[in-house]
């Protein structure tokens, strides 16, 4: 049963959340995360996908936030979208210097490998995917599929063996895109991803376009409902994300879900008087 | 708000461009530099030639000397100027606000504003390198900061190839550690004042106040404090203002340094130049000249023209001055190029009743001139200044 549950979003610097309320106005970027933290309790270091972490100024983000703080940092580029062979081993330790504060200061929540849509479940790709979790073996890790070839049991038994998370997506219900599931592979941890429902944006090559879906209470209910009665009873801890930034969707979507986990955790609480979890950032 | 700005960077620009030209030069040393000229200097030098010591600017004869089988190419402007329009139109997809040296590789963009279209900035700087690379074939070094400074101070971290995000908030710390040249508009004086203060770093720079750089600075004091803090206001110039310019060029067949030669390109430029603004019905209050030389080097002179005109010979008039400003090394010249900026309407008011001057009479054969040019095609009238000798 989970204890530690972690909800955010998919980064936190964008303008455009200035707009939609989030932010009070005028609000610089560079004051951004001091307001985030004061609603949120982790998000996911996107930058890190296009940029090689850079530990100096890792370590300065991780003395900005408050010590319960969680980072979940996407692995680079270079090892997931534009793998050379014989040089992403390289890669593997300069990302591992790179997030080495936020081992240190206990601020990592996971290590998010995201995987791209050409990542079919081929020969080569899963050696790759297997030689790339050995290099990263010891460090928490969760690995989001964009393809639904690796929507197998073997899959996910092998990810259980090396109590890899299984990252569980909402995206829209296009044909070839991993489906939505609730599978726990890791009963240390789980992790959900909401990407939005846009079909008609998917594959617009343009996030504004892709990510701009706001989730109607139904679906948010309904997965409040799947994660309390599937998901949590699997693993320990867990963590949350909605990327669907746009117009400042993704943290109206998590608040809500938020309030709606208390809700249940509430009405479950009175009803059989039971311990449960404590929702790190509802609370 | 803070601002986003792109730095994109095309290292060794005329390299690159030269190589994709022909693949077979990639990766081996290669220079670009005039040949035929006594005192040539190299223009531009690809990574491999770097390494071996070969520099921008270095006299191509020791540069011979350091790899006696390199290979060099001349440098053809007019490619490389070519290629710089082809990548600033597929930047303009993202926004408006793009600025760009004349032939080097680099552009600047402010996404600011075009955020909710697009998304985050780092987006756009990653979508535009594979653009880039995928349309040009160029892998361009990107960078995304709050200005142009820390941009640009970003993409030199990482050259030849790299990218570097600097968060917002994160400048001052970004650029304590570096050396201080690494800092852009902080002149060769400066920096040896600097280092005769035992200060090296930013970081060490800092720790004098504005007060205390004053005293030796005078009033480069306030441009040098701000500067090594990551202080740059200076904003991204539109595409259409630095468009907003007509300008014509004029490339000798042989290199000259011969002043009527000079002199007689200039007034069919000029000539060129003042009929497109007639017909548009506009005037140019600015002229700036170009000279590219023999070696590769290029000088440059402008001036501001009161009253702004679109006539033949006054306009001749100053660039004559503004040519021999420009003009000043003893190197034969390749090509000339003037530009007129601060376009603006021509007067609407005609006087009721016009005295004739000297600048009325002109101004009335020119317009006789423009109507027998129309009539009977550009070459059917000249004025004698056009018909002495060649222009090459």
């Amino acid at each position: 049963m989970t204890s530690n549950l972690f909800i955010g979003t998919s980064g936190y610097s964008y303008g455009e959340w200035i707009d939609s309320g989030f932010y009070p106005d005028g609000t610089h970027s560079s004051n951004m995360l001091n307001f985030y933290t004061q609603v949120f309790h982790t998000t996911e270091l996107n930058y890190t996908w296009y940029q090689m972490p850079k530990a100096p100024a890792i370590e300065r983000m991780c003395a900005k936030v408050p010590e319960n703080f969680k980072f979940a940092a996407k692995l680079t580029r270079t090892m997931t979208h534009e793998i050379k062979k014989g040089v992403w081993q390289k890669e593997v330790l300069l990302y591992r210097q790179g997030i080495e504060p936020l081992i240190q200061s206990k601020k990592l929540l996971c290590i998010l490998i995201q995987l791209p849509p050409y990542f079919k479940r081929s020969v080569n790709y899963r050696h790759y995917l297997a030689a790339l979790l050995d290099e990263l073996a010891g460090l928490p890790l969760a690995v989001e599929f964009r393809h639904d070839s690796w929507a197998d049991d073997k899959v996910f038994f092998e990810l259980e063996k090396r109590k890899v998370t299984l990252v569980s997506v909402d995206e829209p219900d296009l044909p070839g895109l991993f489906p939505r599931l609730d599978v726990v592979t890791n009963p240390e941890f789980f992790y959900i991803r909401f990407h939005g429902r846009n079909g008609k944006g998917w594959r617009s090559e343009n996030m504004q376009k892709q990510f701009d879906y706001d989730y109607a209470d139904r679906e948010l209910v309904e997965w409040a409902a799947t994660i309390k009665t599937a998901i949590m009873p699997e693993a320990r801890t867990g963590g949350i994300f909605f990327n669907n930034h746009v117009r400042g969707q993704a943290p109206k979507n998590a608040l809500r879900l938020i309030t709606l986990l208390s809700k249940e955790r509430h009405r479950q609480k009175t009803q059989k008087n039971q311990k449960t979890w404590t929702a790190q950032s509802s609370i | 708000m803070d601002r986003s700005i792109i730095h994109l960077n095309i290292a060794d620009f005329a390299v690159a461009v030269e190589t994709n030209m022909q693949p077979s030069l990639r990766d081996y040393p290669l220079i670009i530099a005039p040949q035929g000229a006594p005192r040539a200097v190299v223009y531009d030098m690809s990574n491999e030639a770097y390494k071996e010591g070969i520099r921008k600017g270095m006299p191509l004869a020791r540069a011979k000397r350091i790899n006696r089988k390199i290979k060099i190419l001349p440098p053809r402007f007019n490619r490389y100027e070519r290629v710089m329009k082809d990548l600033l139109k597929k930047t303009l997809v993202y926004t408006p606000l793009i600025e760009s040296g004349t032939l080097d590789g680099h552009i600047f963009l402010d996404v600011t504003g075009s955020g909710r279209l697009f998304g985050p900035s780092i987006d756009v700087a990653f979508k535009l390198k594979k653009v880039f690379t995928k349309t040009f074939n160029f892998d361009p070094i990107w960078s995304v900061a709050t200005n142009k400074l820390v941009a640009k101070v970003a993409t030199r971290m990482v050259k030849p190839i790299g990218e570097y995000i600097v968060a917002p908030g994160e400048e001052k710390a970004f650029l304590a550690p570096l050396p201080i040249h690494l800092i852009p508009g902080l002149i060769k004086t400066d920096l040896i004042r600097l280092a005769e203060f035992n200060l090296f770093y930013v970081s060490q720079a800092r720790t004098l106040t504005l007060e205390q750089l004053q005293i030796p600075f005078h009033h480069r004091a306030s441009l040098i404090y701000d500067r090594i803090r990551g202080i740059d206001p200076t904003s991204v110039t539109a595409l259409c203002e630095t468009h907003s310019t007509i300008q014509a060029d004029h490339e000798f067949s042989d290199d000259t340094n011969n002043a009527a030669l000079l002199k007689k390109a200039l007034y069919l430029m000029v000539e060129k130049i003042c009929r497109i603004l007639r017909v548009r019905k506009l005037t140019s209050a600015a002229a700036k000249i170009l000279l590219s030389y023999s070696d590769g080097l290029q000088s440059a002179s402008k001036l501001t023209l009161t009253p702004s005109t679109s006539n033949d010979m006054t306009f001749f008039k100053k660039c004559v001055p503004l040519l021999h400003k420009a003009w000043i090394r003893r190197v034969r010249i390749r090509h000339i190029r003037l530009i007129c900026g601060k376009l603006g309407p021509q007067e609407a008011q005609i006087e009721l009743f016009p005295q004739k001057t000297k600048e009325t009479k002109q101004a009335d054969l020119i317009l006789t001139m423009d109507e027998i040019r129309t009539k009977f095609g550009r070459d059917s009238i000249k004025t004698g200044l056009t018909l002495t000798g060649k222009t090459g």
